[in-house]
């Protein structure tokens, strides 16, 4: 009868728990995981801030596990995941492989990027985020402000984000001024730290008779700025700079054009609300102009009237009058290169 | 395809194949020093990383390159000594030492640059360079090779150096020995430990000169994991010269040599997948090593540890 009366009680006990989990849940803290250390001004303090922001606001904490580098995070996900991080956000296309095994393994939801075809309900989401409508308008004022009407693209890789990104400022360029020259150069398959790499293929870029930079690189594209700073475009003038994601106007010489800066705080609430919601898992994330969580960045360089001439780009964009649809696939990017003008609208 | 055919773009990409090689060619001339003694080093990537942290801070604080390239070598030489203590003293494993060494100096640099210098991110002038008279006024050829800093002739120059201790010299014959016959050289009362530990030692400076020359002259800057492998090529490198420091310095051009080339054909606006471009580097040194390097040999005592009496 006392056996009879426990597992009566466990069965109680077990499908509660269940019908809870079936609901959603109630998280205390999240975690984020970086390649690099968060003061990049980019990609990885955007996201440790944006983690750092989004918990506050839910009334929870976030844990920085910061620096991994690009090898194997197993342990460092684990090892959240016992620490009790109700989410652990995986922030580097080099996590997606690891960072799934681990979900199933602890059943702990996890965030990747990247991999918008990988989403397990409950488990595992995207957030393939594309700055491409900033990337368009970075565009559109490098083309009104190249001097020599040519243009370079510096990446470190090639993930889908920065792609969107390369495509985007290629059609935001041919579409202000089909005559500038467009050069895409990537410093290598995953250079994402590689300086010297970065300085080296920026001042060829340079060399061919590019005037603006438009550079993707994390780490590396402190070597992309130091190439702008110490080599003179083929007038002898200066040469400029447009960065993406973060803001590096502290640690810039005056060689800083812009950037496309990134909010990625909304992207993390929304998944601490779809844990809750129990819908995590099951949508794709996005940024873009309307609510400024991508943004151009005024800096001084910039004269007043491209400003505004750009920031009515930007309201036509926002209403739909120009439309930017994100291409992905390095492939067509390389494409676009050479010739964008048929896929801006 | 106008871009390329500029001066000043086939310059600055020779130029560029010159600055990436350099950093490789001293990582390999270093490695294939201590392979020749009998010690594999795996741990060159951490002692790289450490003469880029150190040569960086050494020329940022002393405003002298050469202050830095100092410091850069003496921080491979601290972390080879670790090297040495452990593999070569103590005889622990070469390889399980190597990693070890490699990942704690890129934490333990990645931290120190976190508090030193992640706010700031400073950045170095361009390094002066020296032009060689007349060589460096020949069209495309002289900005390109002979307008380097003092530091990347002195690189070149070390080649025939090593070549000469190689092939000239006693202790190039006892190096040869700790590598194939460490017993022997202990027979001929030559101490195999003490050669052992000098040849890494030496590894250690050389990479450390590799790794300041790749943070001040290549980038101007220093960041957490800034090598990005340059000290496992240099591994590569040596493994495949196989002791003829000529076909090192081959080697790390060619690799230097395709790094450009990649990048030439990006902007030629060559529409093929850059993963296939970025190939070309490592085929191209494979495929040179492999077709003219094969008569020479790795020593038959490498990377095992020397203990004296043992079987």
């Amino acid at each position: 009868m006392r056996n009879t009366f426990v597992t009566a009680a466990s069965a109680v006990v077990l499908s509660l728990a269940l019908h809870a989990s079936a609901l959603g849940a109630e998280i205390s803290s999240i975690a984020i995981l970086t390649p690099e250390e968060g003061t990049d001004y980019g990609w990885n303090q955007q996201g440790i801030d944006a983690c750092k922001a989004a918990a506050e606001a839910a009334g929870i904490t976030c844990e920085v596990a910061q620096g991994l580098g690009y090898g194997d995070v197993r342990p460092a996900l684990r090892e959240l995941s016992e620490d009790g991080a109700g989410l652990m956000i995986a922030h580097a296309s080099g996590y997606n492989t690891a960072a799934p095994e681990i979900a199933s393994e602890t059943k702990t939801p996890v965030a990747i990027v990247d991999t918008p075809q990988g989403l397990q309900k409950g488990l595992v989401a995207d957030y393939t985020l594309s700055g491409h409508e900033g990337a368009y308008l970075a565009g559109r004022l490098a083309a009104k402000m190249s001097r020599s009407k040519h243009v370079g693209i510096v990446v470190s890789g090639e993930p889908p984000s920065w792609n969107a990104q390369s495509a985007g400022f290629a059609q935001g360029v041919k579409a202000e001024n089909g005559d500038v020259k467009i050069t895409y150069a990537v410093i290598g398959p995953a250079a994402y730290s590689d300086a010297a790499g970065g300085r080296r293929v920026t001042e060829s870029v340079i060399a061919a008779g590019a005037d603006i930079i438009f550079g993707q690189g994390n780490g590396s594209s402190f070597g992309m700025l130091q190439a702008v700073e110490t080599t003179k475009a083929a007038d002898g003038g200066k040469v400029y700079f447009i960065d993406v994601i973060g803001d590096k106007t502290p640690v810039s010489k005056g060689f800083l054009l812009s950037s496309v800066v990134w909010n990625i705080t909304p992207i993390y609430a929304a998944m601490i609300k779809d844990i809750k919601d129990d819908t995590f898992g099951t949508k794709h994330y996005a940024i873009g102009l309307t609510d400024d969580s991508v943004k151009l960045l005024k800096t001084d360089q910039i004269p007043d009237d491209v400003w505004g001439a750009v920031q009515k780009i930007r309201d036509q964009m926002i209403s739909g009058e120009i439309k930017i649809e994100p291409v992905f696939e390095a492939t067509a990017v390389r494409g676009l290169m050479t010739d964008v003008s048929a896929a801006a609208q | 395809m106008d871009g390329l055919l500029s001066t000043s773009f086939l310059a600055a990409l020779l130029f560029g194949a010159v600055t990436a090689a350099i950093p490789l060619l001293l990582a390999g001339l270093g490695e294939q020093m201590s392979e020749k003694a009998g010690v594999l080093n795996i741990g060159i990537e951490g002692m790289m990383i450490a003469g880029a942290y150190l040569g960086f801070v050494g020329a940022y604080y002393s405003e002298s390159f050469w202050l830095g390239f100092l410091a850069g070598a003496a921080g491979g030489v601290a972390v080879a000594a670790l090297m040495a203590l452990l593999c070569v003293r103590i005889g622990l494993n070469q390889i399980v030492i190597g990693i070890a060494l490699t990942l704690g100096l890129e934490g333990l640099t990645a931290l120190l640059h976190h508090f030193q210098f992640s706010r700031s991110y400073p950045r170095l002038p361009a390094a002066a360079v020296t032009p060689i008279p007349l060589l460096s006024d020949i069209p495309v050829l002289g900005p390109a090779l002979f307008r380097h800093h003092l530091i990347v002739y002195l690189a070149v120059a070390a080649v025939w150096v090593m070549i000469w201790v190689y092939r000239r010299t006693q202790l190039g014959l006892n190096l040869q020995a700790a590598g194939d016959k460490p017993a022997a050289l202990d027979v001929a009362g030559i101490d195999v430990v003490r050669t052992r530990t000098a040849a890494v030692l030496f590894t250690g400076a050389m990479a450390g000169l590799g790794g300041a020359y790749l943070a001040n002259v290549g980038a101007g800057l220093f960041i957490p994991f800034i090598t990005n492998g340059a000290g496992f090529l240099g591994i590569v490198l040596a493994m495949l010269a196989r002791g003829r420091p000529l076909w090192v310095l081959a080697g790390a051009l060619i690799f230097g040599g395709c790094l450009s080339v990649t990048t030439a054909a990006q902007v030629a606006g060559v529409n093929i997948p850059t993963d296939l471009i970025q190939m070309l580097p490592f085929l191209a040194v494979m495929a040179m090593l492999v077709l003219f390097g094969r008569r020479a040999s790795l020593p038959a005592a490498l990377g095992i540890p020397y203990e004296r009496g043992a079987r």
